[in-house]
């Protein structure tokens, strides 16, 4: 487990936070009583659909938006009801928000100068940061005169020359091709490393999320549903909504035969008992129906041979590495697997009877 | 791909004609009337008005300096042409700093409504421009005189004990003409904003700018070309302004737009009058020109 050491300084502190647009009938929730720690110096991303509530959230920590209700700490320190040119973050915005009348290196120096710095602090500050995301050529270029994936560098330049404690980013891929923005993935982890300043990632693509993070909050509906490192997040999902979102999943329904605190025994369709963790704090009883997640590579492939979990292929799709096989489960249920294709050269035809075994530790219940 | 610049040309060759309609109103309704006004400047008063076609350059002499009636040879600088020309400036740039001073936090109100109640305020703030300009002037001088309804008020309130004498004052004129050409400026600096990137101001704040800096910093320059467009706008129309100086100017504050019309009225020297539409229009292209380029050397300056 990637879990980052609990005794680390928090950065930021939200507790009872809510949000909420507009008053009486029109009212509208946008956050609903929010508790959160980002820890110092973690890349931590806030992952949820659109209209989840995570760049609401984004806004309130940045201090575009005040909070209706609840406290807001940044480095210990109540910022709740204060303005964002006075909080030590910095964003970077989705559509980068560049000054389209300064040049390159206007807009690297502009917050530094609105710090009232010396103005050879500033110009040396603002070298450093053209080096840094290597756009020394186009220091006096205008933001309209250079190309999209060149902004979102002047535009993280810009947020970090005042080295802030925070850096907020708002969905700043979103508007890159895709080779763009593996590229800045990879970029943006660096210049975390490399200036140790705190990330604070908003994101509607899990992908992302889960290749860049230390720490994931995933949201729904102005909550915080579930809050781990990626590999919890997508192997150990506690809700519906989390595995759903989070790659591609199988749901079960099956039944409970005995259950401890963490492991519950389960019958699956066909007769198959299994083990399956639990989510914290769900204590199922025996003859229960609960629901479980099993992740299409978590299940093997047996052809031939009686098997105690049995199913019919319905179709495969060709993905390259690995082929899709669609199945049907004796009781009907459709049930989708990945099967590496090194080794399996043809994949089952349709009608084919095969059989089902799981990994280790494949079956997670979640709460529904 | 990109088409053959040659076709594109051959395409685009005869297309010029469709501006043809354009192009004869611009002569007949433009061009036509500046050439007639032109050759009348260079032209001898007729006895009853009108011109006589006789070449002469007195008009032009006329704008700025006057023969004594008696003694021909005694010249002297016509001071009240000079009063009237530097009145018709100096009105129109006062008119136009109070017009952006006052208009721009009102485009800012609007710009800043949500979407859906903007265009009730842009409206509203057109509705003057529906009563004919004579009785919005009259309804002024009712404010203003001194048994109007300011000087009642305030004689009533007992704050003064005689009425301020309003009317007939520069300060008339600056109202009336402030009041008449506002919407000319709040509109384009509602458009330069509803155009502008409200981001840019929270990534001004974001970046430790304070309400000032991000006003001077930010909002300002990408507004400028609502701000010179509004200059514009309201600067030509105020220094030929006729109505408003005429009805609360009356003949004490004559503008370049009175003395012109008392040319070819009662003066019944249609050359002077012609020559003196010349040098507002020369006036006006002048401050124009300069107007521009300290605008783009601000521009250069700041990029350097």
């Amino acid at each position: 487990m990637s879990e980052p050491d609990p005794t680390q300084p928090s950065e930021i502190e939200i507790t009872g936070l809510s949000k909420t647009f507009g008053q009486g009938a029109s009212a509208f929730t946008a956050l609903a009583d929010i508790d959160l720690s980002i820890r110092t110096g973690e890349f931590f991303t806030l992952l949820g659909p659109s209209g989840c509530g995570k760049t609401t959230l984004l806004r309130v920590i940045a201090g575009f938006e005040q909070p209706t209700t609840g406290s807001l700490k940044i480095n210990g320190k109540e910022v709740a009801g204060q303005g964002p040119n006075a909080r030590p973050v910095n964003t970077v915005f989705q559509s980068y928000a560049l000054f389209p009348h300064m040049s390159v290196a206007q807009n690297i120096g502009f917050g530094l100068k609105m710090l009232g710095r010396p103005a050879a602090e500033v110009k040396e500050t603002t070298a450093q940061m053209l080096k840094l995301v290597q756009m020394e050529a186009m220091a006096d270029r205008k933001p309209s005169e250079i190309s999209g994936g060149q902004q979102q560098r002047v535009a993280l330049a810009r947020a970090l020359a005042p080295q802030p404690r925070v850096l907020l980013l708002d969905e700043p891929l979103s508007a890159l091709d895709l080779k763009l923005r593996k590229e800045m993935q990879s970029e943006l982890k660096r210049l975390q490393t490399e200036t140790g300043i705190t990330f604070v990632f908003v994101t509607h693509d899990q992908e992302e999320a889960l290749t860049m993070s230390d720490r994931i909050a995933v949201m729904s509906g102005g909550r915080i549903l579930q809050l781990g490192a990626p590999n919890d997040i997508y192997n150990s999902p506690a809700e519906r909504f989390v595995a759903d979102f989070i790659g591609d999943t199988n749901f079960l329904t099956v039944k409970v035969v005995e259950a401890t605190d963490t492991i519950a025994q389960v019958r699956l369709p066909g007769g198959m008992l299994q083990s399956a963790r639990l989510p914290e704090g769900m204590h199922p009883a025996a003859g229960d129906d609960v629901t479980v997640v099993i992740r299409p590579e978590q299940a093997n492939l047996t052809e031939g041979g009686a098997s105690p979990l049995s199913a019919t292929v319905t179709h495969s799709v060709f993905f390259g590495t690995d082929t899709l096989v669609h199945v049907t489960l004796v009781d009907g249920t459709p049930f989708t697997l990945r099967r590496q294709n090194a080794g399996n050269p043809t994949p089952p035809a349709p009608g084919t009877q095969v059989g089902l075994t799981f990994a280790h530790g494949a079956l997670q219940v979640i709460r529904e | 791909m990109a088409s053959d610049p040659n076709q594109q040309t051959e395409r685009h060759g005869w297309k010029w004609l469709l501006s043809t309609p354009a192009l004869i109103v611009l002569v007949l309704a433009a061009s036509g009337p500046l050439m007639i006004v032109i050759v009348y400047s260079f032209l001898t008063p007729g006895n009853m008005g009108g011109v006589a076609w006789e070449f002469s350059t007195d008009a032009w002499f006329r704008v700025f300096f006057r023969r004594d009636i008696f003694d021909p040879e005694n010249v002297t600088v016509n001071q009240a042409h000079l009063a009237v020309l530097w009145r018709s400036v100096w009105l129109s740039a006062q008119t136009t700093v109070i017009c952006a001073v006052l208009g721009f936090p009102t485009a800012w109100f609007i710009a800043t409504r949500p979407p859906s109640q903007r265009t009730v305020w842009l409206f509203l703030i057109t509705i003057p421009f529906w009563t004919n300009l004579l009785i919005r002037t009259f309804a002024i001088q009712e404010m203003l005189r001194n048994n109007g309804t300011i000087n009642t008020a305030l004689l009533w309130l007992g704050v003064i004990n005689e009425p301020i004498p309003m009317m007939f004052t520069d300060f008339a004129v600056l109202l009336g003409m402030a009041y008449v050409f506002m919407p000319l400026m709040v509109l384009p600096l509602y458009a330069a904003m509803d155009k502008m990137d409200f981001r840019l101001v929270e990534a001004g704040y974001d970046l430790y700018a304070s309400r000032i800096a991000v006003l001077r910093h930010v909002i300002l320059p990408l507004v400028k070309p609502g701000f010179i467009a509004g200059s514009i706008l309201v600067f030509i129309p105020s220094i030929g302004a006729y109505v408003t100086p005429r009805v609360l100017g009356g003949g004490q504050k004559m503008m370049l737009g009175n003395l012109i019309a008392l040319q070819f009225g009662q003066g019944r020297n249609w050359p002077l009058g012609a020559a003196l539409a010349m040098v507002l229009l020369i006036i006006t292209i002048t401050a124009l020109v300069l107007y521009l380029r300290a605008v783009n050397r601000q521009e250069a300056k700041r990029d350097g």
